[in-house]
């Protein structure tokens, strides 16, 4: 037995550690998936019996105004989202000395992350709002009249999107700790020994380390961006009529407010379709960087 | 600023770095000064637009005496913690495993693999709703603190397995030439390789779970409906309304739930700087 | 006696030997799984999903009373008002509580439609509750059963503050003259006519229900609900023409989406707008010192000889079709439904009872209310609640696009239809 075990470990052993992880994964996550797009056929509302209904759907969702709307906005997110890895990556990089009360202090960095969404959306609606918003009181002080952000269809996401950073800017940072803390101290103190220091350092001895970690980030943030709809259902319940929807969001609202689950699975569905592009774009490239650094 | 380190020997260049740190996290925390202000005023001055203004009545410790009186918090904190702590230990240990091998062992069909656990990372929760809500009805599970558990150790496994490859993959080759000459056996490898250089990032993972896991609110709705097993969220939602929300409350409750993950994050930060004391690679 | 009583009569006997059944039943399975014997008086779990806190501790206080009366365990487990909307659809078809809360009219509906709420005329009967409920029995009633007991109701319509009317000489607009006039005064003292903020979508929904009712009645506004007529019928036409009027005008608080019913409250409380179009909750906005001055006033008449007709809303309790201790629930029902624990229920959250006979309220604005009903011809509940819930989404957001953009009302009417016409095939 143990004979076999010896001859046969090193292909039985990862056989075995990547079982329990992938069965979860696979029987909850992907056939859960798996099934939805299967319900994006139907007509159904989430109680009785579902009715076939064969692309109707997916015609629907194509002929209707909002679905452009959304996936306009979803490229928003994309791009202003693409602004949390490197201010996350600075906020590590700043907090990452040992200094007396640096702990304490980084812990505090860590908080947006943690406050529910509807709190922190509420509190940035009174940022925004024209009355008594703070952006307004401070347009008062030089006599003028603030804008009503949440109120313009073409200003909307933007001011969304801006308050979505926030906790997103910090999940970068707690990444990039990790990653600093990960980093060779002997190629640093080979790059010290080179005279490489400050900026230099940074570029070409901190940074290509932290390209594994780097990717998470993107990713993440990218999961992030197409995603995320609790920052709209608090700040703006999608309005004005629709303007500030992205994909998840109209996903939910069709889903959870208008009861069409066969709709909310199509648009799940597209939305999963675009991600499939992201996705394998992303792992090749990743997976051509670490052949070239090894 | 990191990489170039603070000499010790000038206590003056310190302090002024931590004083320039703490500015730019006022700067940073300036929403979250709102939220405070926020739990520290009465539902009157709220109403009446008082958003920015420095609390009139301050009522900081009667909203707390609120969010318990309004709602059995504690008892939703303690299913919190028997949700929550489970689940980030199982996600530990799951994606340290699938993380390794699909790092370590180039076999054909890792990229698909790998690339599923990616992918299944990117649904949006609301789609897979009534699927998994019906498998746990139909393995009666549906309303447990097992329920949760299981959900979100699934879920999370699939950011934490991106996650762990990436960190081991990180790791240089000769490390585990190494331990292969030596006759290291892949459990020998993990244990005694990789889990210790992993450290920082299992730290770090372990503070990320515990956030979501912590902060979900969704599933907790879509699986359970006993507030004996619901978790913390519940309570903060308890405190909203119909018609109106008494944010000051909210506020508060919200200070009070985000209080374990920051406790968490300052904790595990030992751990943070133990890849570079240590020495990393022992070869 | 009616051939009807008689078959309903015949419908409740069926009821109860049905419950009887599944009473036995659920002994049975309480003894086969050797429960413990404090459980003997059963169990009644209920679902709630009340928001405001002094009400939950009148629902508590009234469950300790329950339990110490015939000891049976209450448990209630509290979700919030939104997520409650989510779960619902998720526990009627999996894991019923025994008591759950929910609205009634339309919303009812869809879940008696499809078997998941258990028909309670029963207990109508045997606690005589026809006689004492008014026009709200007709809101838990479908297909002459009954399926929910009507808790509060939501009288909705104009509020105003008296201070600020005496202190101009206004009064209450009466017709829509009076209410153009008011609304020019109103400007012209810098106020904003109508206070409304729209970043929920609903209350846009209770002004289309207003304007629709005054002008094209209940008849026709419920068959608009229910989808048999269309969104570009020409009876709509002098609808939006009067809403436009009021837009162009000024009439409403500009940016109204980027603020919710609360701020638009603290307007009126500030005495920078004139009326607001809400429910008896916009107390709520105003500070304990000045509630006292908050009046009602019923929405104007605009086409004369059009007969009074309001949105009145109402919530109800019912008890899932899937419950496990339905004989409980029932018991619990009738305690809770007494007269005077009824009352103090719902005078922690200052809604009008549906009985005759509950105690009459401390509070003025319920009294104003429970007058006013009285003159009310007929009552629908409110856009969200009586048409589809894919098709308020729809017409709510319409109707919030239609206040910014008037001039896209062609558009955006024909978008509703088309939603209307998915909807109601």
């Amino acid at each position: 037995m143990s004979e076999l075990w010896k001859r046969h470990r090193n292909w039985l052993a990862p056989l075995l550690f990547i079982a329990p992880g992938a069965l979860l994964f696979g029987t909850i996550i992907i056939a859960s998936s798996f099934e939805s797009v299967w319900i994006s056929f139907f007509d159904w509302d989430g109680v009785g019996p579902k009715t076939w209904a064969g692309l109707a759907n997916y015609r629907e969702l194509f002929a209707d105004p909002q679905f452009y709307v959304s996936l306009k906005n979803n490229v928003i997110w994309l791009v202003m989202f693409m602004a949390a890895p490197p201010l996350g990556l600075a906020l590590a990089l700043l907090v990452n000395q040992q200094v007396a009360g640096m702990r304490f202090l980084k812990s505090l960095f860590f908080i947006p992350l943690v406050l529910a969404t509807v709190t922190v959306g509420v509190v940035f609606g009174w940022v925004y709002d024209p009355n008594y918003g703070l952006l307004a009181l401070i347009f008062n002080l030089f006599g003028a009249t603030a804008p009503a952000l949440l109120a313009d269809e073409h200003a909307v996401t933007f001011a969304v999107v801006v308050a979505a950073l926030w906790p997103q800017i910090a999940f970068c940072m707690v990444l990039f700790l990790a990653g600093l803390n990960n980093l060779s101290p002997d190629i640093i103190g080979a790059g010290r020994v080179d005279g490489a220091r400050g900026w230099n350092m940074l570029w070409h001895v901190v940074l290509p380390q932290l390209r594994q970690v780097g990717f998470i980030a993107l990713a993440v943030t990218v999961v992030g961006a197409l995603r995320s709809f609790d920052m709209i259902a608090v700040m703006t319940s999608g309005g004005p009529f629709g303007s500030s929807e992205v994909l998840a969001y109209q996903m939910y609202e069709q889903s959870i407010f208008s009861y069409r689950f066969g709709y909310g699975a199509a648009i799940a569905t597209v939305l999963f379709a675009i991600m499939i592009v992201f996705i394998t774009w992303y792992l090749r490239m990743m997976v051509r960087l670490e052949k070239e650094t090894r | 600023m990191f990489p170039r380190p603070l000499p010790e020997e000038k206590p003056l260049q310190r302090g002024l770095y931590v004083g320039f740190v703490a500015l730019i996290l006022i700067l940073w925390l300036l929403p979250l000064f709102a939220v405070m202000l926020t739990a520290s005023k009465t539902a009157d001055e709220i109403m009446a637009g008082q958003y920015w203004t420095w609390p009139k009545h301050f009522n900081l410790i009667e909203n707390f005496q609120a969010v318990f009186a309004q709602t059995n918090m504690w008892g939703y904190f303690i299913n919190s913690l028997i949700i929550t702590l489970p689940s980030v230990l199982l996600v530990l240990v799951f994606s340290t495993l699938t993380g390794y091998v699909l790092a370590r062992y180039n076999f054909k069909g890792n990229a698909l693999v790998f690339a599923l656990f990616v992918g299944g990372n990117f649904l949006p929760a609301q789609i897979m709703m009534i699927p998994v809500r019906d498998l746990m009805v139909s393995v009666g599970l549906y309303d447990t603190y097992l329920a949760l558990i299981i959900f979100h150790v699934a879920f999370q496994t699939g950011f934490a397995t991106l996650f762990m490859r990436n960190f081991i993959a990180a790791l240089p080759d000769e490390l585990f030439q190494a331990a292969r000459a030596e006759g290291a056996s892949p459990w020998q490898t993990l244990r005694h390789v990789v889990i210790p250089l992993m450290r920082p990032a299992l730290a770090a993972l372990a503070i990320l779970t515990f956030t979501f896991v912590w902060n979900d609110y969704f599933w907790a709705i879509v699986l359970t409906q006993s507030d004996a097993v619901k978790p913390v969220t519940a309570g903060l939602n308890n405190l909203r309304g119909e018609w109106t929300s008494a944010w000051n409350i909210v506020a508060a409750a919200t200070l009070f739930v985000a209080v374990p993950p920051v406790t968490m994050f300052f904790l595990m930060q030992k751990h943070f700087i133990a890849g570079l004391t240590m020495g990393a690679v022992k070869g | 006696m009616t051939l009807k009583t008689e078959l309903s009569l015949i419908d409740a006997i069926k009821a109860s030997r049905r419950q009887f059944l599944i009473g036995t039943g659920a002994a049975l399975a309480g003894t086969a799984l050797s429960r413990p014997a404090i459980a003997a008086g059963g169990e009644v779990t209920i679902i709630s999903d009340l928001g405001n806190a002094d009400q939950r501790a009148v629902l508590e206080r009234l469950a300790g009373e329950f339990t110490k009366k015939t000891g049976t365990k209450v448990t209630i487990n509290n979700m919030d008002h939104e997520a409650h909307k989510t779960a619902i659809r998720s526990y009627l078809v999996v894991g019923a509580p025994d008591i759950c809360f929910w609205f009634s009219g339309n919303r009812m509906k869809a879940f008696v439609d499809r078997g998941l709420f258990d028909d309670i005329s029963d207990l109508f009967q045997k606690e005589g509750y026809s006689e004492k409920l008014g026009v709200t029995k007709g809101a838990v009633t479908v297909g002459g059963k009954q399926y929910g007991l009507p808790l509060g109701g939501i009288l909705w319509g104009l509020f105003y503050r008296k201070d600020v009317f005496d202190d101009k000489g206004w009064t209450a607009p009466k017709t829509w003259d009076d209410f153009m006039k008011l609304g020019a005064a109103a400007k012209s003292a810098g106020m904003i006519p109508v206070s409304m903020g729209t970043k929920e979508t609903w209350p846009t929904g209770g002004w289309f229900d207003h304007m629709n009712l005054r002008i094209n009645g209940l008849e026709k506004h419920m068959a608009l609900m229910e989808g048999k007529i269309s969104y570009t019928d020409p009876m709509l036409k002098p609808v939006f023409d009067k809403w436009e009027e009021l837009i162009k005008a000024d009439f409403f608080s500009p940016n109204g989406p980027s603020f919710g019913w609360e701020q638009a409250g603290a307007a009126l409380a500030q005495k920078k707008a004139a009326m607001m179009d809400l429910g008896s909750f916009i107390k709520y906005a105003f500070p304990a010192a000045d509630q006292a001055q908050l009046a009602f006033a019923p929405f104007p008449e605009i086409v004369p000889g059009v007969e009074r007709y309001e949105d009145f809303s109402v919530n109800s309790v019912h008890i899932p079709a899937k419950a496990k201790n339905k004989q409980g629930a029932r018991d619990f029902f009738a305690y809770m439904y007494q007269p005077e624990n009824l009352g103090a229920f719902l005078e922690a959250e200052g809604t009008i009872p549906p009985r005759n006979d509950c105690p009459p309220s401390k509070d003025p604005m319920v009294n104003a209310a429970v007058e006013s009903l009285k003159t009310v011809k007929g009552t629908s509940q409110y856009y969200d609640r009586d048409t589809d819930p894919d098709m308020a989404q729809d017409g709510m957001k319409g109707f919030q696009e239609f206040m910014l953009k008037p001039d896209r009302r062609d558009q955006i009417l024909a978008r509703l239809e088309k939603t209307r016409a998915r909807i109601f095939k």
